[in-house]
């Protein structure tokens, strides 16, 4: 691959990981000169006992905890966000402490935007906006997914307009990401095996993107290697430590390897099937990303063979686009493995509502990043061929 | 040394290409579609050019203008330049810091495909104005 004329890199945050790492947070929270914490969870999480570890990990350390806020449903929205920065205000907060999955992480990153330079958080829409380090942030993640705890960007609902707004600025990544496999092992096995393939899906996509470079690449591959060795053995056998901490670890490395390279088509048809119908975000993703593979083929059948080496397919003596083929294969017997749906129409999409999910598509971010044109008719022939 | 030597010719270069997708029917089209308001507000030279997809015929103000935007693009003029030419990433320009974006991203994001004509056009603007040097 030829090197990109020009590139940049983030590496924020620092990453702590071990299994029961989170009886870290005191010594790490000391560490960043703060006195007091507002915990930002979901109700879920906070009665499954889950708070309470990171609380007990700061007891002892010169950090108080100011109050847990918990009222963060599974897709955010701009009134949660606000009234979340007034609770962190109020309770005197100089660190937020984000513990759950992606929303709860976006929830967490727009209200340090809130609590460090005031305004309304429509004031922050778009990009480049905040031009100064943020607030004191730590993120726990507790699924092994999204990536959120090392991206740039939150996506946050405007139920006043009905759209999903998005926030990006490297001020809002946190300071600090603990992964802690122990808080992941009770994801039941159907969430565990769509989050992983959401992260299997930023790997995937990050290789093949036009933004892709070296750094993303050793990511994302190794982010690849870890699922195709781990995904099955953490769906089936949840308490597994190490098929748990492997996942976490290669959530991680794809969210960052996506975070730099960004995306492409499957993120772009998979966002309108959440927004329209409600489909979870790894399991569209997880349906369509074969397609996707599949249509990119033409552009990058050599960097796809790479993607199914890492898999794990033997593609010695094989022409790229035969390798790649036996990667796609290689996909989808993953995400069946898993027990994951293979069609649209399993999801509850109907057929007459393709044509506005191709349509949906095209103002997709991600879309500028894919290595090849899809407009709305090749969009669609995907959905059509993925129901 | 700037591309463009005063607002004078920045209006005129750049003014001009937003006039040929203003006059073109499938851009003309996927602006009223998105109904935005964008003011580009350019630095070195400075200067700001509102291009109004709420009216019909789509309005476009070389200068300041009195509509509210729902969109605030900010950039160098240079950074606009090379936009045109087609030599730009937008994600990455946006991510870098060499423009802002305040205001819907995904809506700005719709409006690529139907503005790319404007890549072609644009030296050929260039060069009737006797600029080709600036290519």
């Amino acid at each position: 691959m030829a090197l990109p004329q020009l590139f940049e890199f983030y590496v924020r945050p620092r990453i702590l990981y071990g299994p029961g790492s989170v009886r870290e947070i005191g010594f790490e929270a000391g560490k960043l000169a703060c006195t007091r914490a507002v915990i930002v969870t979901d109700k879920v999480l906070h009665e499954a006992g889950l708070a309470e570890k990171v609380i007990d990990g700061l007891a002892g350390s010169e950090v108080t905890v100011g109050g847990i806020f918990d009222d963060v449903p599974p897709n955010s929205e701009v009134q949660v966000v606000e009234r979340g920065a007034e609770f962190a205000a109020g309770a005197g907060c100089d660190l937020l402490i984000a513990l759950g999955g992606g929303s709860v992480m976006d929830t967490a990153k727009g209200m340090n935007v809130l609590l460090s330079e005031g305004g309304g958080l429509l004031d922050y829409e778009g990009a480049g906006l905040i031009t100064r380090p943020l607030r004191p942030f730590i993120a726990i993640p507790t699924t092994a997914g999204t990536g959120s705890e090392v991206t740039i960007a939150a996506v946050i609902r405007d139920e006043a307009q009905g759209l999903k707004l998005e926030f990006n600025s490297p001020f809002m990544m946190p300071d600090l990401a603990i992964l802690d496999p122990e808080l992941t092992v009770s994801l039941p096995p159907g969430l565990t095996a769509a989050t992983g393939m959401d992260a299997l899906t930023h790997a995937i996509e990050s290789v093949i993107s036009t933004g892709s470079q070296p750094l993303s690449d050793a990511l994302a591959t190794g982010a690849i290697k870890l699922i195709a060795a781990n995904l099955r053995q953490a769906v089936t056998q949840g308490d597994d430590l190490e098929a748990r901490g492997s996942m976490l670890l290669a959530a991680n490395m794809a969210g960052i390897a996506f975070s730099n390279a960004l995306l492409g088509i499957v993120h772009a048809m998979a966002h309108p099937c959440g927004g329209r119908y409600g489909v979870p975000h790894g399991i569209a993703n997880s349906i369509l990303l074969p397609y996707g593979m599949e249509y990119n083929l033409p552009a990058c059948a050599d960097r796809l063979a790479e993607v199914a080496a890492v898999l794990g397919v033997d593609t010695r003596g094989m022409e790229d686009e035969t390798a790649a083929l036996a990667g796609i294969a290689a996909v989808r017997r993953l995400a069946a493995d898993c027990g994951l749906p293979a069609r649209l129409s399993e999801v509850g999409v109907p057929r007459d509502g393709l044509a506005q999910l191709a349509a949906d598509s095209q103002g997709d971010a991600m879309m500028m990043t894919n290595p090849l044109y899809a407009g709305e008719e090749e969009v669609l022939a995907l959905y059509e061929a993925a129901y | 040394m700037p591309v463009f030597k005063d607002s004078e010719q920045m209006y005129d270069c750049i003014g001009a290409v937003l006039d040929f997708l203003r006059q073109d029917p499938k851009a003309s089209a996927a602006f009223r579609k998105s109904g935005l308001v964008i003011r580009f507000k350019y630095s070195d030279p400075d200067g700001e050019i509102t291009i109004d997809g709420s009216q019909d015929p789509i309005a476009l103000t070389c200068g300041p203008a009195d509509r509210k935007p729902t969109v605030d693009m900010t950039m160098s003029a240079d950074t606009a330049h090379q936009f045109w030419l087609g030599k730009l990433n937008l994600v990455a320009a946006l991510n870098r810091g060499a423009m802002t974006a305040k205001g819907p991203i995904p809506a700005i994001m719709k409006l690529l495909p139907a503005i790319t004509p404007a890549y072609k056009q644009y030296p050929e603007i260039l060069r009737a104005k006797g600029l080709g040097h600036l290519i």
